[in-house]
């Protein structure tokens, strides 16, 4: 065994936490080696010191003051109360913002824009060039005609270009 | 009364049974505060704040551990806190240390000359405070409070394992820095 492991059993033995089989194992290995005896009474310089404390006695009127302070903080105003609660409550507010917004458009999706009309047309299987085939099939005169009245029917009154 | 029965009282507001248990920890809270902050202004603060929180914390108390030990892991997570604030401040150095007091040689014969007991537990407390925040803690625990490692397991909320690992590593640590000077100086 190495000296540093027994300067473990030292340290424990010091707080009587070694069990007897280490306990004699280690004083068997003080007898011989004098760096490890030399280690365990600057241990117990060290740990000496720090345990003689000088228990200093707490400031004058230790109750009294601390009864004073009880007494403020029990008759802190509610405003000074929601006041403190208002500087935690901007940054959860926003988290919960960011959160529900995230929410709605992960699970709330915008409804599909309406059709168009050759978009219903070609949904039902029908050929949406149909109606302007026919119109080619009409005089010049009453081509004109359609589309003047078409457009008029339009929602967004854009006219448009005369072929 | 019995402690139990005057943390009952306390905790159905019996200013009296408080004002108690406030007497029998104030000094051993204080002297906790005091050994590792090192300033009595600081740890009268931690003390007065520490009982203050006992006090609006009492009706979630659930005996779950003695009151005490309760007690001492609000104050030990104060000091904490008040030592996490100081870290900004510059910390004392090792070279600090060993130049205050050893400086010249004709003022180390003198000092060693005016040495009193007070003097070496002061050069050894010094050091501490050269040692990292959870080491200082569990020296301060162990060796200047006498807790057991069971308090200490308690109070600091980890396991009895890693209470003697970490002492160990803190005392090794501190006997490292103090060997050179501890057979001649101190």
């Amino acid at each position: 065994m190495t000296c540093k492991k027994f300067e473990k059993w030292i340290l424990r033995s010091l707080d009587n936490r070694l069990s007897q089989d280490k306990q004699t194992k280690l004083e068997d290995h003080l007898k011989s080696c004098p760096d490890c005896q030399e280690r365990k009474e600057e241990y117990l310089t060290i740990i000496g010191l720090l345990k003689q404390v000088k228990v200093q006695e707490t400031k004058p009127y230790f109750w009294e003051r601390l009864q004073v302070k009880i007494k403020e903080r029990q008759s802190i105003p509610f405003w000074a109360s929601a006041k403190q609660w208002s500087v935690r409550a901007v940054p959860v507010t926003l988290i919960l913002v960011l959160v529900m917004t995230a929410a709605i458009v992960l699970f709330f999706p915008t409804q599909d824009a309406e059709l168009s009309q050759s978009e219903a047309l070609l949904l039902r299987n029908l050929n949406p060039l149909e109606e302007t085939q026919l119109l080619f099939n009409e005089k010049l005169e009453d081509q004109n005609m359609i589309l003047i009245f078409s457009s008029l029917e339009d929602k967004d009154n854009i006219r448009r270009p005369l072929p | 009364m019995e402690e139990h029965e005057l943390v009952k009282r306390s905790q159905k507001g019996d200013e009296e049974a408080f004002r108690q248990l406030v007497e029998k920890y104030k000094s051993r809270v204080f002297n906790m505060a005091l050994s590792i902050t090192r300033n009595p202004e600081t740890a009268d603060d931690i003390a007065q704040e520490s009982f203050i929180k006992a006090y609006f914390g009492l009706p979630r108390f659930k005996f779950k551990s003695s009151f005490g030990t309760w007690l001492y892991r609000i104050t030990m997570n104060l000091i904490k806190d008040h030592l996490r604030k100081k870290e900004r401040m510059p910390k004392l150095s090792i070279e600090e240390v060993k130049e205050k007091p050893f400086d010249q040689e004709d003022e180390v014969k003198k000092r060693e000359d005016e040495k009193t007991q007070e003097e070496r537990r002061e050069f050894v407390r010094r050091f501490i405070r050269t040692l990292p925040e959870k080491h200082q803690v569990i020296l301060t625990l162990r060796d200047i409070h006498e807790f057991s490692y069971e308090e200490i397991s308690q109070v600091l909320k980890i396991s009895p394992g890693t209470v003697d690992s970490r002492l160990h590593r803190a005392r090794r640590m501190l006997h490292k820095k103090i060997e050179p000077y501890l057979r001649r100086r101190v």
